[in-house]
């Protein structure tokens, strides 16, 4: 057997290095007070202070280390879904990532050489956006990074290290190790995006509730011209892994990432030495040349945390909550957290809406986490039977599957990331769903959609009023915008904006009349049948958690 | 309150009996324990109700936690 990799070679990435700038504490000997204070450059944090500098709202973020990435240049998290793209889109990154990722939306699950189940999610897809794009985690790092430095309201600091937190009711101090020395920054609010093992968390005496699960794993990134299928595969039983469970899936220049999961007692050093994982790449490719880009071990572990906010600090992403990888929902949901966290916070600085409103980030995330969480270990715990009996039961459905649609859907090697919805509360009455991309056309006649629409009110809620609808109801209306509500009025109808697929008044469920309150992270608030101004004012109130004693005076 | 039925419903108890034992006629423990297995699937799928589907589960990890105990006494 032939093979082009080269032991020991590394065909590694050059990542960016960005420089240490002492900071003006540090320099001039400021006591600067910020409004916003990230601690942790990673998906979540970063999203986050794009999120923020596109609202016009200053941030500092603190990075421990002086590049993106982690552990060299390994892949990390690779699936970005529809949800995450969306928010991308609204914050100008999406573009490079469809240019250099590789969309798919076709998944399959093999047993042996069979398919026994599979999914395209482009068929229930009603999103500019396409179901997934996969790309190396750094990558996204790196376009978020660009991005903020281009949009330049947030002052990112490498080489930044926190190392405490403490908090009284009116602020937050951190304190901060750099090469140039120590120092303290006040803020505002706090925001916790260092990660699964985040010292703040800890700091605060706050239990994640950290469970090991004891499956093992050894990734590898590996580099190949030969023709795949652009699909997500995965195998449960994989023969050519001694029938264990094996991921596949393309990523950007041309390397593909390989998951096999490792016997629960193996040694992790052993199984990612580089002879050894080209001999479990030649037992999968076959006679393909290959070049092998990094490899290591992997376990995983569960977490959730009681709650997300904690006074004047709130925890997002990892810091947060981890679940297992299966489906995407770790890296996606921390962009989802950044995402419902921002707009809120930028109302709340300017006094738009009272400090209540960002008591809903902790009701919504959290909820969308431990929904993550149920499903991920549902997933984790069928990769990884724990007795004999389960192993029949998952041998059992695998079999069925072969022939039988029923038990298709019973093989279960991942349920993908989705935007959750949101339990219903005074602020989403009925529960929260996030709204696809949906085209829409302008008054001038121009295409737009959904993402477009919203990102051209700023921080504002959309407000979309189906036409035909007294006159002197859409004024009254219009008119609350100009009272000082972040709502931005728009009427779908001639003259107006025009939903002429129908789709969006297909998903909300519009007639005449109809008046939908979109808010500015695209989760529907509220749709009102027969709307006129005081309907649209006070479920405005509630979405923004204003008194409602005083909206019903 | 349960939708799981109690009273007789199989028309002929000692022909599905029967049926079943001689599908289980010459395996090993762990053909027939695989063999169950994908009875369980077949029956749920044609069931199909989840309220159903959860009750029955309990009520038979109820009565083998009693036929475990009776066992050991």
């Amino acid at each position: 057997m032939t093979q082009s990799s080269r032991p020991g070679g590394s065909a590694g990435y050059e990542l960016p290095v960005y420089p240490f700038v002492p900071p003006p504490e540090l320099a001039r000997g400021e006591r600067a007070h910020h409004p916003i204070v990230i601690v942790g450059g990673g998906l979540s944090g970063l999203t986050l202070a794009c999120d923020l500098a596109h609202r016009g709202i200053d941030s500092v973020v603190l990075d421990e280390d002086d590049t993106i990435g982690v552990r060299g240049a390994s892949s990390r998290g690779i699936c970005y879904a529809q949800k995450t793209l969306e928010i991308f889109a609204r914050l100008g990154i999406y573009d490079r990532m469809r240019e250099k990722g590789v969309t798919w939306s076709v998944g399959k699950t093999l047993s042996g050489r069979d398919v026994v189940y599979g999914f395209n999610l482009q068929v229930a897809s009603a999103s500019a956006q396409p179901p997934f794009i996969n790309l190396q985690q750094f990558y996204v790092e790196w376009f978020l990074v660009d991005r903020i430095r281009e949009l330049g309201r947030c002052d990112l600091r490498w080489k930044n290290k926190v190392v405490s937190v403490t908090q009284t009711d009116g602020e937050v101090t951190a304190t901060v190790e750099t090469p140039a020395g120590t120092y303290s920054l006040i803020a505002d609010w706090l925001i916790d995006a260092s990660g699964v093992n985040s010292r703040i968390r800890s700091g605060f005496g706050l239990d994640p509730h950290t469970s090991r699960i004891a499956d093992r794993w050894c990734i590898t990134d590996v580099r190949f011209k030969e023709r795949f299928p652009i699909e997500r595969w995965t195998w449960v039983e994989a023969p050519f892994n001694e029938n264990r469970a094996v991921w596949q899936h393309p990523m950007a220049d041309d390397v593909w990432r390989l998951d096999y999961q490792m016997p629960s007692d193996c040694d992790p050093d052993y199984v990612s030495r580089r002879d050894v994982a080209e001999d479990r790449l030649r037992a999968h490719l076959g006679d393909i040349g290959f070049e092998l880009v990094w490899v290591g071990p992997y376990e995983y572990r569960d977490h959730l945390l009681d709650e997300f906010r904690h006074g004047r600090v709130f925890f997002i992403g990892d810091a947060a909550h981890v679940v297992s990888p299966f489906g995407a929902r770790g890296g996606n949901s921390g962009i989802q957290d950044a995402d419902n966290l921002g707009w809120k916070l930028a109302l709340v600085l300017r006094n738009r809406a009272p400090v209540r409103l960002l008591e809903t980030y902790d009701a919504e995330r959290r909820a969308a986490a431990k929904e993550n969480l149920e499903v991920a270990s549902r997933t984790a715990r069928f990769l990884a039977p724990q007795s004999e009996a389960e192993r029949t039961l998952r041998r059992a459905a695998i079999d069925l599957a072969r022939d039988h649609p029923f038990a298709r859907v019973l093989v279960n090697t991942g349920r993908m990331s989705v935007a959750n919805p949101y339990p219903g509360s005074p602020a989403v009455a009925g529960g929260g769903w996030s709204l696809p991309n949906v085209p829409l056309t302008l008054p001038d006649g121009s295409p737009s959609d959904l993402v477009t629409l919203a990102r051209s009110v700023g921080t504002m809620f959309v407000g979309i009023l189906y036409a035909p609808a007294p006159e002197r109801d859409v004024s009254a209306m219009a008119r609350l915008e100009a009272e000082g509500l972040p709502l931005r009025l728009f009427v779908s109808g001639p003259g107006g904006i025009a939903d002429r697929s129908g789709r969006l008044a297909e998903l909300l469920g519009a007639t005449a009349g109809s008046f939908a309150l979109i808010r500015p992270d695209l989760y529907l608030a509220a749709l009102v049948a027969n709307a006129d101004a005081a309907q649209v004012q006070r479920v405005l109130h509630k979405a923004l958690c204003l008194d409602t004693a005083r909206v019903a005076a | 309150m349960a939708a799981m039925r109690m009273d007789p419903n199989i028309p002929d108890p000692d022909g599905f009996y029967a049926a079943l034992v001689a599908a289980h006629q010459g395996l090993t423990d762990a053909q027939s324990a695989e063999l169950n297995a994908k009875l369980v699937f077949l029956l749920a799928n044609q069931l199909g109700d989840q309220t159903t589907l959860i009750e029955c589960i309990e009520a038979a990890a109820a009565s083998s936690g009693e036929a475990t105990a009776r066992r050991s006494s």
